[in-house]
């Protein structure tokens, strides 16, 4: 590819603010079709957007090289499909043969942009947002927007301890020399499905001690223990950090050893159990009728707590679960009036809130327990394999049911 | 499985789509009835000549397989010219 005459580059980045804006442009995805149906970029609004795999363009258009079989598809068939009055954004798995696309777009006067290291690097795209930052206490929502993933840094007095972090550690260990902290503890929550944890890694890597609940240290399908050393987290414990304290919640429901972790009165590290829009589903482990009791009372004890506390969930499901500055958080209170899951449970009676939560199950994903085998040391992927597990965005909440339909 | 060929194209080390468009120019110097074998390093090549297959009306893909090689797995695609 040696031609580029004035063609425009959108990395992930840049991808990323014109979703939170919501900016107006459309999608030409040349991935094959599975590709796209697996994973597609998603915004505060959908993204309107036409597959036509590369590989049909070039045979249907009919010549040799690629971008003429490009310019001769597009002028031919593609032509009514496509707007003129917004950018296209031209995407593909890693972003060379998107080049094309956006090559042949311009020569047919199209406004173009082609999505820099395709899809994989949105995927593997995250961003760094304060939530409070001072010498006494900082808090850094690290997200991977793509998969709709989010981790904390939680720092004081050059002390950090990492929650959830996720595969890629160059967020956190990047944070940590430029804030000039320590990590001194790394936690997950629980034991993930939907993303491979960083937390092993982040711990051997920075010389911190990695916590993890010894429920969740069991496959829940293979019932086979984890492969690692690992410290174990208890109801009520306290973890030092500079000049505060985090404590322990051990709130089983999303899995059995699901812990919460509370800083004072202000912030809720909720992991997957209160999100922003909906709250997690209890059918993971294989058992929802089982588990799904355990998760309503889990779910009343973290409705107890000052309403005023910050809710720092583990997912989002939607870019527009953000505030206005691309943040996932709200008070509890605030949540308690427009958390669907957090709705229904103040509504409906024990029973009435467990059969809520069986109903609104969304589809289950077969990668989901080969994930935890991942994270319990059972089995170790090459690095492409753990790409291929971890593509699309996460299903760890209710709400997806009524959002796509459960696909 | 070994797989009957009559030319070979080396495709290691290109990203896609070249992997796909050079086989594709191979396969019009071929005869009727010759398969081109493809050897290729882009993991994606696997679907995508599958997903080529299933437009193209002049070729039939007869046979893939995956070979550990150095570093990195090699990708073979045998392709038939039928018209």
């Amino acid at each position: 590819m040696t031609e580029r005459p004035n063609g425009e580059v959108w990395t992930a980045e840049e991808l990323l603010g014109r979703l939170e804006r919501g900016d107006t442009f459309f999608v030409l995805d040349v991935r094959n079709r599975d590709e796209f149906e697996r994973f597609r970029l998603e915004g505060r609004r959908p993204v309107p957007a036409v597959n036509i795999p590369y590989f049909e363009m070039l045979e249907l258009g009919g010549k040799d090289e690629m971008l003429d079989s490009v310019v001769a598809y597009i002028g031919r068939d593609l032509a009514d499909q496509l707007p003129s009055d917004r950018p296209i954004l031209a995407v593909c798995a890693k972003g060379d043969t998107s080049e094309f696309a956006a090559q042949g777009l311009r020569r047919l006067n199209y406004t173009s942009a082609n999505l820099k290291g395709g899809m994989k690097a949105w995927g593997e795209f995250y961003a760094t947002r304060a939530l409070a930052e001072g010498p006494d206490l900082a808090i850094y929502q690290v997200s991977r927007p793509a998969r709709g993933c989010l981790s904390y840094v939680v720092a004081s007095a050059g002390k950090a301890i990492v929650i959830d972090p996720l595969r890629h550690l160059h967020p956190y260990l990047d944070l940590a020399r430029v804030r000039g902290l320590a990590i001194e503890a790394v936690i997950d929550t629980h034991g993930h499905a939907d993303h491979i944890s960083g937390g092993r890694a982040l711990a051997g890597k920075t010389g911190a001690s990695y916590y993890l609940h010894p429920y969740d240290a069991i496959h829940p399908v293979d019932v086979l223990p984890a492969t690692f050393p690992y410290e174990f987290i208890r109801d009520g414990q306290m973890f030092p950090i500079g000049r505060h304290e985090l404590e322990a919640l051990h709130i089983p429901g999303h899995t059995l050893g699901l812990v919460a972790f509370r800083l004072d009165d202000r912030y809720l590290f909720t992991g997957d159990s209160i999100f922003i829009r909906s709250i997690a589903r209890p059918d993971l482990g294989g058992k929802a009728e089982t588990w799904a009791p355990l998760h309503a009372r889990s779910l009343r004890r973290l409705l107890g707590l000052p309403g005023g506390i910050t809710v720092l969930p583990g997912h989002f499901s939607s870019l527009d679960e953000a505030d206005q500055t691309g943040r996932f958080a709200a008070s509890l209170d605030d949540l308690k009036t427009r958390n669907d899951g957090l709705v229904a449970l103040q509504r409906e009676s024990e029973d009435g809130f467990v059969r809520y939560l069986l109903d609104s199950l969304p589809r289950y994903v077969p990668e989901y327990v080969d994930i935890k085998r991942v994270n319990a040391g059972l089995v170790a992927p090459a690095e492409e394999d753990a790409a291929t597990l971890e593509l699309g965005k996460n299903v760890c909440a209710l709400s997806q049911a009524y959002a796509s339909g459960g696909r | 499985m070994s797989q009957v060929f009559d030319k070979t194209l080396d495709a290691r080390g290109l990203n896609c789509p070249m992997p796909l468009v050079n086989a594709r120019k191979e396969l019009g110097k071929l005869e009727l009835g010759q398969v081109l074998k493809v050897l290729a390093t882009d993991r994606g090549s696997v679907s995508d000549f599958q997903g080529w297959a299933k437009v193209a009306k002049n070729m039939v893909l007869v046979g893939q397989e995956t070979e550990a090689g150095e570093g990195a797995n090699v990708y073979v695609h045998y392709v038939k010219r039928t018209a």
